[in-house]
């Protein structure tokens, strides 16, 4: 014991001469091979967190700032425009219900395997691929006065019944949820897919032959299997609903009726570069990502309570 | 004996059910599928229409893809879109390579917490930023070329990369590492022939991703390529839908054309997309 014991120690001393000019080699390599990505990271988001802090203490057109203190920030709470955009985020995410379920059923379904199962799933993947932007534009005339939402209406002897979803103030944001459900299907049933892989058959095909209903296997066999992966899609999308909605209302409504479809992030652009309020838009930034910052470190919260 | 009779008929009888069950799953699977097939049958009938062929609701012509270059240049912003992903993804590839293998393999003191930190960037939103990133990088000049919205979605997916890279490179064993140190590789020569090969499939997903990811980016391109003649096709189709003059079967065009090198791509490399969107959660 004491003889290894001394050998280990002999030769752990022999070696560590040679070890420290290894280790101070490998630490100036490993400094120099991470500088890229902390120049990159750091000058262009790190950097820009703290000015948008530092800005929404200020009156800033873009061109000259002038310290303001807390005014900026109290104006911004006085502001209808801004709890309209947080009540829209707010309805919008009476949407991720439905971006979960429809994917959801989806991937069960895809998962019994019936004939065809694997041209379904490239179909319904392919939206994924495609950009928010032509999304948008596609269900601009599916909700159009003129469009097929309209046409659908007549075939099923709803002649009478015109909708114009996108140009009414109550309606516009229920038909930007429905596109945005859309757009989500392809990612989260592909999540689901992954996580149903995971699942061992046998405890299905035991639970059917103990004579288990069809609805009793997924309540009590898959749906927990899936927790993890549904957890992760209902962050996903919820950050989606917060900061990726972007394009759809570019192209669909541009914001409005009014400001009937305004959400936090459309905010920030419009504030900023239609108004040239630099430093209210840089506030109203720094709560879009107080808020997506919450919803992440739940689930880290969520992840790290199930690990320990 | 009587005891046995039963059993045929009662599989009988799940048989049939079970077969129903999939002959519904089956419809209900069509159904899905025509949704979900919705916007291209939409692109490809409207874009074969003229503007007063749409709004009549019958005929068909190739007059909209004939002309469409005039109001919509696709082949120059086709060009640029491509001009603007390789360039942002080479630096994204580059920069993850080398940190993810400084990260995985070269512990160094502060080494985790300086990783932790630049993956914990992926969480921040651009519209969080987007204020000062603009001035920041308008004053440098870089909107009026390229290179303004190349290095923000530069800056962007490099968070994900370096943790792609640093959790394949975390399996290489560090006495591989060791041994191509000893037989005189040095860390480059190592990073290079031995930890680089073995990232080929990490190499295809942060490309394939990221590719989708900028090809289909309306909000970068949008602000920080100032210059309309460098415009990607995404951001050239939203000013265009933007204008308000435009006829629906010219835009519709536009968003085939827009769509079809990421539909490609995707249904090529289906396979590291979903791996790439999934990661995190396998293990």
């Amino acid at each position: 014991m004491s003889l290894t014991s001394s050998l280990a120690a002999s030769t752990s001393e022999r070696r560590r001469p040679a070890a420290s000019l290894l280790t101070r080699r490998r630490r100036r390599v490993g400094i120099m091979l991470i500088l890229p990505a902390l120049a990159l990271v750091g000058l262009l988001i790190a950097y820009p967190i703290g000015q948008a802090v530092y800005y929404s203490f200020t009156y800033w057109n873009g061109l000259t700032t002038q310290w303001v203190g807390v005014s900026t920030w109290t104006q911004a709470f006085h502001n209808t425009e801004m709890w309209t955009a947080l009540k829209n985020n707010a309805e919008l995410l009476l949407s991720v219900p439905f971006a979960l379920g429809i994917p959801l059923l989806v991937a069960v379904m895809l998962h019994q395997r019936v004939a065809g199962w694997k041209i379904f799933r490239s179909i319904y993947f392919l939206p994924t691929a495609i950009s928010w932007v032509v999304i948008g534009l596609v269900a601009e005339h599916f909700f159009a006065y003129s469009g097929t939402l309209n046409s659908l209406l007549s075939d099923i002897g709803l002649s009478g019944v015109h909708t114009n979803m996108l140009g009414q103030e109550n309606q516009a944001l229920i038909a930007l949820g429905i596109t945005f459900i859309f757009s989500m299907i392809g990612t989260n049933t592909m999540l689901f897919l992954t996580g149903l892989a995971t699942l061992d058959p046998s405890l299905e095909e035991a639970a059917r032959i103990d004579g288990a209903s069809a609805w009793l296997i997924f309540r009590h066999i898959t749906l927990p299997h899936l927790s993890r992966f549904i957890q992760l899609a209902f962050v996903m999308t919820v950050i989606s609903a917060f900061s990726a909605l972007f394009s759809l209302i570019f192209v669909m409504t541009n914001g409005g009726p009014g400001y009937s479809t305004t959400t936090m992030e459309f905010l920030v652009y419009q504030t900023g570069f239609n108004q040239s309020q630099f430093g209210t838009a840089a506030l109203y930034g720094i709560i879009l990502f107080v808020i997506t910052a919450i919803v992440g470190i739940g689930q880290l919260r969520l992840i790290g309570a199930k690990d320990s | 004996m009587s005891v046995v009779t039963p059993a045929p008929a009662l599989t009988e009888v799940s048989r049939t059910r079970r077969r129903l069950g999939r002959a519904l799953i089956f419809l209900a699977m069509s159904v899905m599928a025509v949704v979900m097939l919705y916007p291209f049958a939409i692109m490809i009938l409207v874009s074969f229409k003229t503007n007063a062929q749409y709004l009549i609701g019958h005929g068909t012509s190739v007059q909209t893809w004939r002309e469409i270059n005039a109001t919509l240049p696709v082949y120059q912003e086709l060009w640029n879109s491509t001009v603007v992903c390789t360039l942002s993804i080479l630096i994204i590839l580059v920069v993850g390579v080398m940190a993810g293998f400084s990260f995985a393999k070269l512990q160094f003191r502060g080494g985790n917490i300086v990783f932790l930190g630049i993956v914990s960037a992926m969480m921040v939103p651009l519209q969080a930023i987007l204020i000062p990133e603009f001035v920041n990088i308008a004053r440098t000049g870089l909107t009026n070329n390229y290179l303004g919205a190349v290095v923000v979605y530069a800056a962007l997916g490099t968070p994900f990369s370096i943790f792609l890279f640093t959790t394949y490179f975390r399996r290489i064993p560090d006495e591989l590492v060791e041994a191509g140190i000893v037989d005189g590789l040095g860390y480059w020569g190592v990073l290079w022939r031995l930890a680089l090969p073995m990232a080929l499939p990490a190499i295809a997903t942060v490309t394939v991703l990221q590719f989708i990811q900028i090809w289909d980016d309306l909000l970068v391109g949008l602000l920080f390529l100032q210059n309309p003649g460098e415009r990607t096709i995404t951001v050239g189709l939203a000013a265009l839908a933007a204008g308000h003059t435009t006829s629906i079967p010219l835009l519709m065009a536009g968003s085939l054309v827009s769509a079809a090198p990421a539909m490609l791509v995707y249904l090529v490399f289906q396979r590291f997309l979903v791996r790439g969107l999934t990661l995190g959660i396998d293990r």
